[in-house]
């Protein structure tokens, strides 16, 4: 430490702070104008943080197992005769499926539709999250050394979380389907409506570009369309939770505050997610606004 | 709350450091060069919880602002040691691990390590419940001015709800965090 007489000690401070107030809204403000240029410094220091922030996450996740291990103790009885009576239902459904998918199957063979490209999958520990009202993303241990890229999908076993908005090597950001920025192009299943699922920051995102008169019922199952080419067609989404006042409300069907570790899953589409643009005209803090919302206006 | 009496007496301080300098033995004073970093290394801790996932539904969006916590307490009882450098530096880290636009935090905790430098002598020496009643202002006009700043950034009307629970729970774990803090500070810094 440099030892600094008082008097020059705190001249310096006062010099020191307004520098750093002024250096501060000027990250602010380009930021704001330029994304690009920051984006490099953000995933540099999440490379660097993210192996310290994995081990800090691990005694919080390791309290939050006991406790839900201590929880499920408790009910092991009941559990075991609700998992009995499932399975049995379940049952019913395997045998249905297994007819299904032979029918399936002959039927493909019968059309000569070529299959979709099968998907490879990468499990990710959440280190951080945003902390915050205004932005909805998670950091995962994950990057692009364990092939990790651009627009991939983010997903857990109920469904869609949302896509990997920035890769380092050892890091990457996934940007929520709640954020403000994040916009998912989703068919609303039984009426076959193509809407833009949007989020608001809040815990239920909407839907947009919805025809006037659609018949939306609350319940009815929202998965992606494929439109855009970022996500495949038919990943779970979640489902209608209110209707009421214009824009219907979607409620995820991942608790998307509870995620500890999600899947990152490449579809090979990666590629269909255009660079971030400089400078947006409107919104959009990392360009998704313009990328995928063009699509949808269509 | 903790080391009051030392803080009232500043210019008698001043000599008695001067004088542990020539008197103290290697070991304490490592000791001491250890317990000023106590604020800087107390406040990056803070920074990381805060941005830790919890498994507690909808925490992110209300997660209490810790590192705000640690800023104040120390403006109040060690202002010095944590100058706005360390501040600047742990608030632009905080952004750019969370991807909230960088500057914001850095900007805002700057802001209210003036405002409470500047008020700090109505604080210092005086039982708790001031210094919580002054982490109220301050954490409210942090909460009102961050979300008008987002609000501007983003150029929509951001649902004010969740500011007001991160501002209520902000508060409402100020007590715990600066009982923490104090303890730490006791121990650590019961020469300094």
């Amino acid at each position: 430490m440099i030892r600094l007489s008082p008097l020059r000690r705190t001249s310096l401070q006062r010099v020191a702070f307004p520098l750093l107030v002024l250096l501060s809204v000027t990250m602010i403000i380009l930021g704001k104008a330029d994304q690009v240029m920051l984006e490099s410094l953000r995933i540099a220091v999440a490379d660097a943080a993210a192996p310290a922030l994995e081990i800090l996450s691990r005694p919080l996740s390791a309290l939050a197992d006991l406790a839900t291990r201590a929880r499920r103790l408790v009910s092991v009885y009941q559990e075991n005769d609700r998992l009995a009576e499932e399975n049995e239902r379940l049952m019913g459904w395997q045998q249905a499926a297994l007819k299904l998918a032979s029918e399936n199957s002959q039927l493909r063979g019968l059309l000569k539709l070529t299959p979709e490209p099968t998907a490879t999958y990468l499990t990710a520990r959440v280190v951080a999250n945003s902390g915050g009202a205004y932005v909805r993303s998670l950091m995962v241990y994950a990057g692009s050394e364990n092939g990790v890229a651009r627009g991939q999908a983010a997903v857990t076993g109920d469904g869609l979380v949302g896509r990997v908005s920035e890769v380092g090597s050892r890091a990457a950001r996934v940007l929520l389907v709640t954020d403000l920025n994040s916009r998912v192009p989703v068919i609303v299943e039984g009426s076959q409506q193509r809407a833009l699922l949007a989020g608001d920051n809040s815990e239920r995102p909407y839907l947009r570009y919805l025809d006037t008169g659609a018949a939306i019922r609350i319940g009815d199952r929202i998965v992606t369309s494929g439109q855009g080419g970022v996500f495949p067609p038919g990943l779970p989404v979640g489902v209608v939770a209110s209707v009421d006042g214009g824009a219907p409300r979607v409620e995820p069907y991942v608790e998307l505050s509870r995620v500890g570790y999600l899947r990152i899953v490449d579809y090979g589409l990666a590629d269909a997610l255009p660079k971030p643009v400089p400078i947006v005209p409107r919104g959009g803090r990392r360009g998704e606004r313009s990328a995928d919302g063009q699509q949808a206006r269509r | 709350m903790a080391n009051g009496p030392q803080m009232a007496s500043r210019p008698g301080a001043k000599y008695g450091v001067v004088l542990k300098a020539v008197t103290a033995p290697t070991r304490q004073r490592v000791d001491n060069a250890a317990a000023r970093l106590l604020p800087i290394v107390t406040t990056l801790m803070a920074m990381i919880i805060s941005i830790q996932p919890a498994p507690i539904p909808g925490y992110a969006a209300v997660a209490p602002a810790f590192t705000l916590m640690a800023v104040y307490h120390w403006t109040i009882y060690r202002p010095k040691l944590l100058p706005p450098l360390s501040v600047f530096l742990i608030g632009v880290t905080q952004d750019l691990l969370t991807g909230t636009p960088a500057g914001v935090s850095a900007f805002v905790m700057l802001l209210a390590r003036a405002i409470v430098l500047r008020l700090r002598r109505h604080f210092v020496n005086r039982p708790f419940p001031f210094v919580w009643i002054g982490f109220t202002m301050l954490s409210g006009g942090v909460m009102l001015f961050l979300w008008a700043l987002y609000c501007l950034l983003d150029r929509t009307l951001i649902d004010f709800r969740g500011t007001i629970f991160r501002a209520v729970l902000t508060i409402s774990l100020f007590p715990a965090a600066s009982f923490l803090l104090g303890r730490t500070q006791r121990s650590l810094m019961s020469t300094g």
